[in-house]
């Protein structure tokens, strides 16, 4: 019975990403309601750090590397190592720290939808009516 | 009682001041350090060959988010295995500053730095984000009893606003900067060390364009220095023809990188332009990298530097003579650097360095070795902590 249950929620998982997809979450607090990719890269550079309304820009990235996190990292046009660079030249210039990296998607919502200005990425499938939805990844085929 | 109240009063009011303000963040405490095997192979000048593990740098950084918008940083630079004992390297603060961020356009930095100049002035001294291991020249510290670094670009200022504008992917870089001219009083007998002794300033800025991965700018800077006035003094010319000497910096920079391309290139001018029209004391040096990832983790490059300088020598031989000469120094070098992990880089690089020297014919200079080369392998280990 559980095998059954998980096989039809692993289906439905998969489904959900197969056909979406990495969602741009922010907490409900932004003024904004949708960004681009270019916004995106000005963010996790650490370029941009405050929101239109002086709010900080609060980053965060997921741990584990995967499918959505690699879509994520294609959107912006950087691999993961070049981020890791980027911060790294932030982070002993003095100019801004690495973005927190969350061990799980549930960890992101969470940080996400409680904390003011915060932003991060999740699978389409896991959202949830706590954080804003800014723009939806599609997966390319 | 009155007093014990007093200094209750006081400790509250400083506590006050001193509570936690929106955005502060606890004190952080990192760097990084590089370890190093040279061996140095073929000099006719009669140094070598020899082998030499170093300590080549370690660094240690404070920072602090004080409060939104403020943050401040401390940086302590101890070179080629410091040991104050054995009278080894050297320990320096190179950094201690407090950054003020109000928009991406307009950032104020004040207290002690490394200013922005062309591409790699402000990161020279981050060996982790370098792949070289020895650095292209002028900013290679441990040359600096060879080459007058501090000549080649700005080694600190004291006041800076930079940041960029936004104008489509395209992000116009700006910085401006003030600092002490270089002329710092090291001599007590002259007052305060550590104090400029002149009324000048070092100005400078840079000006540049960001497009994706490709960054472009030209940078300057004017001061004004007293290195020359021993030679005013030889010269029996007036001494205050050589105080305070203007000195004009121009530079340019080209950064480029895509997922396998690196490229980067550097050219900077010195110029002297008052005072010594007799001799001639300017200087340039360009360099230009070219990179290939192999992978994310590995990258394999070569390298070409090469300076021009001109400089006097005082020689007394029963009687004291001044000669200008030229020192061209070039350098073609290869390495690597593989990324074991995001803490730990290896590196290694060989360079093939080639000097000559333009020496007027006089009888005194004849026995001065005019050209000689040499090569020199390093392996090196860069940890980040």
């Amino acid at each position: 019975m559980h095998r059954t249950i998980a096989t039809i929620l692993g289906s439905f998982l998969w489904l959900s990403f197969a056909t979406g997809q990495v969602a741009v979450i922010a907490n409900k607090s932004v003024p904004v309601d949708e960004v681009t990719s270019q916004q995106l890269l000005d963010f996790y550079t650490g370029d941009v750090k405050l929101w239109e309304n002086k709010d900080p820009v609060i980053v965060t990235d997921l741990k584990p590397e995967g499918e959505v996190k690699a879509l994520f990292y294609e959107f912006l046009g950087k691999s993961p190592s070049r981020m890791k660079s980027i911060w790294l030249k932030k982070m002993l210039s003095g100019e801004g720290d690495p973005p927190e990296a969350l061990k799980s998607e549930s960890e992101v919502l969470q940080k996400v939808s409680s904390t003011p200005g915060a932003i991060g990425f999740v699978s389409e499938a896991n959202i949830s009516d706590d954080v804003k939805v800014l723009t939806v990844i599609p997966r390319k085929d | 009682m009155q007093y014990l109240r007093t200094i209750l009063i006081a400790l509250v009011c400083c506590g006050s001041l001193l509570t936690a303000q929106p955005g502060e963040s606890p004190l952080r405490t990192f760097g990084y350090f590089q370890n190093q095997f040279e061996h140095v192979t073929g000099r006719e000048d009669g140094v070598g060959p020899y082998n030499s593990f170093l300590m080549q740098q370690l660094n240690l950084f404070f920072q602090k988010n004080l409060a939104r918008d403020w943050s401040a940083f401390v940086n302590f630079e101890l070179l080629n295995s410091y040991s104050s004992s054995r009278q080894w390297g050297g320990i320096n603060l190179e950094e201690a500053w407090v950054k003020y961020r109000s928009s991406k356009q307009f950032n104020l930095k004040i207290g002690l730095q490394i200013p922005l100049f062309n591409n790699l002035n402000a990161i020279k001294n981050r060996t982790p984000l370098l792949p070289y291991i020895v650095r292209p020249l002028v900013y290679e510290s441990s040359f600096n009893e060879d080459i007058p670094l501090e000549e080649y670009v700005p080694q600190q200022a004291f006041v800076q606003v930079y940041g960029f504008i936004p104008s489509g992917k395209i992000k116009i870089e700006h910085a401006v900067y003030l600092g002490n001219s270089p002329n710092i009083n090291n001599n007590s007998n002259y007052g305060q060390t550590g104090v400029d002794t002149t009324d000048n300033f070092l100005v400078g800025g840079r000006l540049g364009i960001r497009y994706d991965e490709l960054r472009a700018g030209i940078s300057g800077t004017y001061e004004k220095t007293n290195f020359f006035e021993t030679l005013g003094r030889f010269l029996q010319l007036p001494v205050s023809d050589f105080r305070d000497l203007p000195r004009y910096r121009l530079g340019s920079d080209l950064s480029f990188r895509s997922r396998k391309l690196f490229l980067e290139a550097e050219y900077i001018d010195v110029m002297y332009e008052e005072g010594l029209e007799a001799y001639e004391l300017d200087k340039t040096f360009y360099y230009g990298t070219m990179g290939w990832y192999f992978s994310e983790q590995l990258l394999v490059y070569g390298t070409y530097w090469d300076i021009h300088q001109n400089e006097v020598i005082i020689l007394d031989t029963g009687q004291l003579r001044l000669y200008n000469y030229r020192e061209i120094v070039q350098v073609a070098s290869a390495g690597f650097s593989y990324n074991l992990n995001d803490r730990i880089a290896l590196k290694g690089q060989y360079g093939y360095v080639d000097i000559q020297l333009e020496i007027p014919p006089a009888p005194e200079l004849s026995n001065i070795l005019d050209r000689f080369d040499y090569q020199v392998f390093t392996c090196a280990v860069s940890i980040i902590f």
